[in-house]
């Protein structure tokens, strides 16, 4: 006890370099932001004034950045949730003992493979795939699935279904990675015991699995969620940029992204929205890791390298 | 008994690897058309698409050199950023990360709870306030200005934080503090390879993420010959009127193979048997 | 130890607070050496055969930067009349607004290039912003030139010259000569001009094609096409005194949206896809399988080297309808596109950077020599053997000077676009359509403004919503974009 208080200054030596480089490359960036949501800049014009919170009130006044948010909201949720699951199912598929799944780290390395693809290519390869001329109409029409071509560029419900997959197929992979860290680290005893005890497995996972891999599940969720608020690429380039049809698929950094490239560059508001994007998650962030959170939390001795020992 | 529970297993794992099939052919199906696409002329791809491929790679590739463009220095670039972009972001999320891990100082807590909170700023807003600074500091059209910011990734040192918790063994370091190692050389010599699964895990998500971020690099660099490989790639779709699709595909495709390489080169040190979770006993 | 650091880090933060406080007031230009930078693609200009080569000039090196390679033709042959500058170009492309955001990131900072290529989407707002540099002394050029007056309407504000262009981008209509004859009995393009001189004309011409063709032959591709037709042609702004205003030309054009919908007069294919390019060669067909052809086509002039001819032959080669096509002014004048050029005000090499833009736009020579397809690869690898492989400009590009397109008419009537045209000069055609163009209306605000049209008239035009619901979501996505408009 006495010897670790005597290192514990050590630390700062340690995350110096940490504090240094954010203070350097990361913190002009978010105060210009703060500043500028205060103002009426336009990246077109040399002068501009502090205009305080009309940025604000505009912006809560306005339909379309409520429709961003609840889009965005939406969009994540209907992504993230199967994406969890099939990351899950396939997780455990593999890990069982039982089962004994041969080639593991290839399928792994195949189902990652979708996350190392550029979404621009992939947006212009399923605009191609659904737009009105395209191979989907050609084949479900001549299979006599519909009578007619469906126009599904111009469907809000099938652009979102459309952006939710792509989303999906592009992430389910890294997740499953994730989660098979975890749960390859659970130690085989606590399972042989618990199967001596009598246990079934769907009591053991809910009363092994799922609580020892809550760090790791934490991790996922909060790194999900601020990708999901912050969802851009696919959405911007499925369609036209503007979240078409109907606002559809316009999310939070589409939005702000339109205010900046409009052609004045109203870069005072699109800062605004940076703003309000970034508490609302921090917000929510802050209460997932709360209500989750371990009930100690000093640092850990021993990890549970112990137990293997 | 034993039989019918071994047959029981079989017919599971028969139904296993359907599904797991089935969810290959969606994951794949793109990706191949992708490369499809790569092997067709523009006008080809401009008329629709194929699942079989064409006669027109050597042609595309030829578009590709005729453009001027000079994909192995492109490829070098990447190559270049990438891998320094992800020893700096490895070494010094570790780093960062075994401070908060195994020193209890003032302010630790804040600080985390801090960097849980940096990992939430959009990145597209900051990239012209990003830039402007950078111009400040004479940093612009450098990879400096790409590669440095690692040092200090939020969200990779979350994910150290949690890989370090677990596999921490306090007893190894009072044992290098009895043999009078400093603390920096406890560091380098017991823990890191101790940890370098975890390592290898974070260093791959890091080295794609630079590899395709084609955003950051595209406002910062200005200098052709600096220009990154999905940069250069871009270039192709600059003849506004009549854009090369073949060879924007070639391209493409010629971006993505050498992740999938490094990948599976390394895929078999990352994540079996790394500890994420902090057991309590 | 742990106060050194703490004491660091203030330090910078306050440094940079104080840094992020100067930036608001006018940054005092920069005096960039002259060689400093790297040449990036190009090398100086072929060195004499001198022996010892006293190098004691430096050469001046001005920035170009453009979104494609078209220009990089014409600086290598400024290279040549101007054999002590080097251009070093640079070229981003704008296919997702890349280059726009570059550019918008660079104003006001040391790396503003000195010329920069503005393309028509954008090209009012750069010209009506603070930040290009007053060109007007290069207007009488302009004059003695008859440059079109729509071309450098453009690029003024306020009665102040800051961007010209080398091209002007007249919109014309280009038909099938065969289904003209089948339908109208007649493929001449005067007495087509005749039969499809107005709009109201033009869409009775679009129920004849219907009726005759049973529905198998559409008027046009897409309602994309003939959109610009009616922007074109109002008689107000979009904004007048800061508020929104919708002249009826606007009302009209939904009209008529609807109208060729309801009434299967278009393909509903969507322009620059698929479908759009299958009706210039005859290889369109619906879903199931029937073969459907269009009777025309709206392009400006760069369509019809760049879209229409290389299209008009499938990827298979087995169906063409070259020597198929003619081309007529159209039921209403309008221009499409274009690239201007205009100096950065940041800029310190102001009289180079303006005699840039004189050369590329207002020299006759250039102009000539540019449209008539002189500068060949050959041509411009005389001058720097570095130039890439692809890199020429083939004749036919229609310029902005009156004096050269009269010149250089004539020469074109055996070009292989002619051929193309069934024999039509096509330079002449463009001729024709290019003085009634006017583009006093436009402003930057413009293309943000008629984009957000473009969605709720779909869901209009689809039926999801009504007219008014259109109008309104229209009026909310243009608040999104311009916090500043007046709308009501």
């Amino acid at each position: 006890m006495f010897k670790k208080l005597k290192y514990d200054h050590y630390g700062y030596l340690f995350v110096a370099p940490f504090i240094i480089g954010f203070l350097i490359f990361g913190l002009y960036p978010v105060l210009n932001t703060v500043f500028l949501s205060f103002t009426n800049r336009t990246l077109m014009s040399r002068t501009y004034d502090i205009t305080w919170f009309k940025n604000f009130q505009l912006l809560f006044a306005d339909k379309t950045f409520i429709t961003a948010v609840t889009n965005t909201w939406e969009l994540w949720l209907m992504n993230f949730i199967p994406q969890m699951g099939i990351a899950f199912l396939l997780s455990v598929l593999f890990t069982n003992l039982r089962l004994k799944i041969k080639g593991v780290g290839v399928w792994r390395m195949i189902f990652y493979m979708p996350n190392l693809m550029m979404a621009s290519a992939i947006a212009a390869l399923f605009f191609s795939l659904f737009s009105y001329y395209g191979p989907v109409n050609q084949f479900i029409v001549r299979s006599g699935f519909v009578a007619e071509a469906i126009d599904f560029i111009r469907k809000p419900a099938w652009m979102r279904g459309l952006v939710v997959f792509i989303q999906w197929w592009m992430w389910f992979g890294q997740t499953t990675i994730l989660l098979m860290a975890a749960m390859t680290a659970i130690p085989v005893s606590l399972y042989e015991a618990a199967l001596v005890d009598g246990a079934g497995s769907l009591q053991m996972f809910w009363h092994i699995t799922l609580p020892l891999i809550k760090p790791v599940m934490i991790y996922i969720l909060v790194t999900s969620l601020v990708g999901g608020m912050q969802m851009f690429d696919i959405p911007y380039l499925l369609t036209d940029g503007r979240g078409s049809p109907g606002n559809s698929i316009l999310t939070n950094t589409i939005n702000m992204y339109m205010k900046f490239h409009s052609s004045k560059g109203h870069i005072g508001a699109a800062s605004a929205v940076g703003l309000v994007v970034f508490l609302m998650t921090s917000i929510v962030a802050l209460l997932i890791f709360f209500l989750l959170r371990e009930k100690h939390d000093e640092p850990v001795k021993n990890g549970n390298r112990e137990m293997k020992r | 008994m034993n039989l019918s529970n071994h047959t029981l297993t079989n017919i599971q794992r028969f139904f296993v690897y359907l599904f797991l099939a089935v969810l290959v052919v969606i994951t794949l199906i793109p990706v191949w058309l992708l490369i499809v696409n790569a092997t067709r002329s523009t006008l080809e791809i401009q008329q629709g698409i194929s699942l079989l491929p064409s006669k027109y790679l050597m042609t595309n590739y030829r578009i590709l050199l005729s453009k001027g463009l000079d994909l192995p220095l492109g490829f070098m670039n990447s190559l270049t950023i990438a891998v320094l972009t992800t020893v700096i972001t490895v070494y010094f999320s570790m780093l960062t990360a075994y401070g908060l891990v195994v020193y209890n100082f003032k302010g630790r807590k804040t600080l985390y709870n801090l960097m849980l909170v940096l990992v939430m700023i959009p990145m597209q807003l900051s990239i012209i306030g990003f830039y402007q600074w950078m111009s400040k500091l004479g940093l612009t059209d450098s990879y400096a200005s790409l590669i440095l910011p690692g040092i200090a990734s939020a969200g990779s040192v979350f994910f150290a934080k949690q890989y370090l918790e677990s596999i921490m063994i306090q007893d190894l370091i009072d044992a290098g503090r009895i043999d009078g190692a400093s603390e920096l050389s406890i560091f380098h010599k017991i823990m890191l390879p101790i940890a370098v699964p975890g390592m290898f895990t974070l260093g791959i998500f890091a080295f794609v993420a630079s590899w395709n971020n084609f955003f950051n690099a595209f406002i910062l660099i200005t200098t052709r010959n600096k220009y990154t490989l999905p940069m250069l790639i871009q270039t192709l779709r600059g003849d506004v009127y009549r854009h090369e699709y073949g060879a924007i595909y070639l391209g493409l495709a010629a971006s993505v193979v050498p992740i999938i390489i490094i990948y599976f080169l390394f895929s078999r040190y990352i994540v079996n048997g790394i500890s994420m979770g902090a057991v309590k006993e | 130890m742990k106060r050194l650091l703490v004491l660091l880090s203030m330090l910078l933060v306050v440094s940079m607070l104080l840094s992020a406080c100067g930036a608001p007031a006018a940054e005092p230009p920069a005096v960039e050496e002259p060689a400093a930078e790297e040449p990036a693609a190009e090398e100086p200009a072929a060195e004499e055969p001198a022996a010892e080569e006293p190098a004691a000039t430096e050469k001046t090196v001005l920035d170009v930067w453009s979104f494609t390679n078209e220009i990089l033709t014409m600086a290598v042959a400024f290279e040549k009349t101007h054999p002590d500058v080097d251009v070093v170009y640079t070229m981003i492309p704008m296919t997702n607004g890349e280059y726009q955001t570059k550019l918008m990131a660079t104003l006001g900072t040391d790396e503003v290039p000195d010329v920069v290529a503005l393309e028509a989407a954008f090209v009012k707002s750069y010209v009506e912003s603070d930040f290009l540099a007053d060109i007007g002394d290069l207007q009488h050029y302009a004059d003695e030139l008859e440059m079109y007056p729509f071309v450098y309407e453009v690029g003024m504000a306020d009665g102040v010259h800051k961007a010209y262009a080398y091209q002007a981008t007249p919109g014309a209509l280009f038909y099938r000569r065969s289904l003209a004859k089948e339908y109208f009995g007649t493929d001449d393009p005067v007495e087509m001009q005749e039969l499809l001189g107005d709009f109201d004309k033009y869409i009775a011409a679009a129920e004849v094609i219907k009726e005759k063709s049973g529905g198998d032959t559409y008027m046009v591709s897409s309602n994309g096409d003939f959109m610009n037709l009616f922007y074109a042609n109002r008689e107000q702004p979009w904004v007048v005194d800061g508020k929104l205003t919708v002249d009826p030309m606007v009302e009209r054009m939904v009209e008529t949206v609807k109208l060729f919908r309801d009434n299967g007069y278009e393909s509903r294919a969507t322009q620059w896809q698929e479908g759009w390019f299958a009706g210039m060669n005859d290889t369109l067909a619906d879903a199931a399988g029937n073969p459907k052809k269009v009777f025309s086509y709206f392009l400006p002039t760069w369509g019809l080297p760049y879209v229409l001819e290389p299209n008009s032959t499938s990827a298979d080669g087995s169906s063409t309808t070259k020597g198929d096509w003619a081309v007529i002014e159209g039921p209403l004048p309008y221009q499409w596109g274009g690239t201007w050029l205009g100096v950065m005000d940041e800029t310190d090499k102001m009289d180079l950077a303006k005699e840039f833009i004189r050369f590329c736009t207002l020299d006759e020579e250039n102009l000539t020599n540019w449209a008539t397809g002189v500068y060949t690869n050959e041509y411009l690898k005389a001058i720097d053997p570095n130039v890439p492989d692809d890199q020429y400009q083939a004749a036919g590009d229609f310029v902005g000077s009156q004096v050269v397109v009269e010149k250089i008419t004539a020469s074109f009537d055996d070009s292989a676009m002619s051929e193309f045209l069934g024999g039509q000069n096509s330079y002449g055609g463009f001729a024709a359509a290019a003085p009634s163009v006017n583009a006093r209306l436009m402003q930057g605000s413009d293309d943000a403004i008629t984009r957000a049209l473009n969605d709720p008239l779909n869901s209009y035009l689809e039926g999801t919503v009504t007219l008014d619901e259109m109008w309104d979501l229209w009026k909310d996505a243009v608040r999104n974009e311009f916090p500043d408009l007046i709308i009501d």
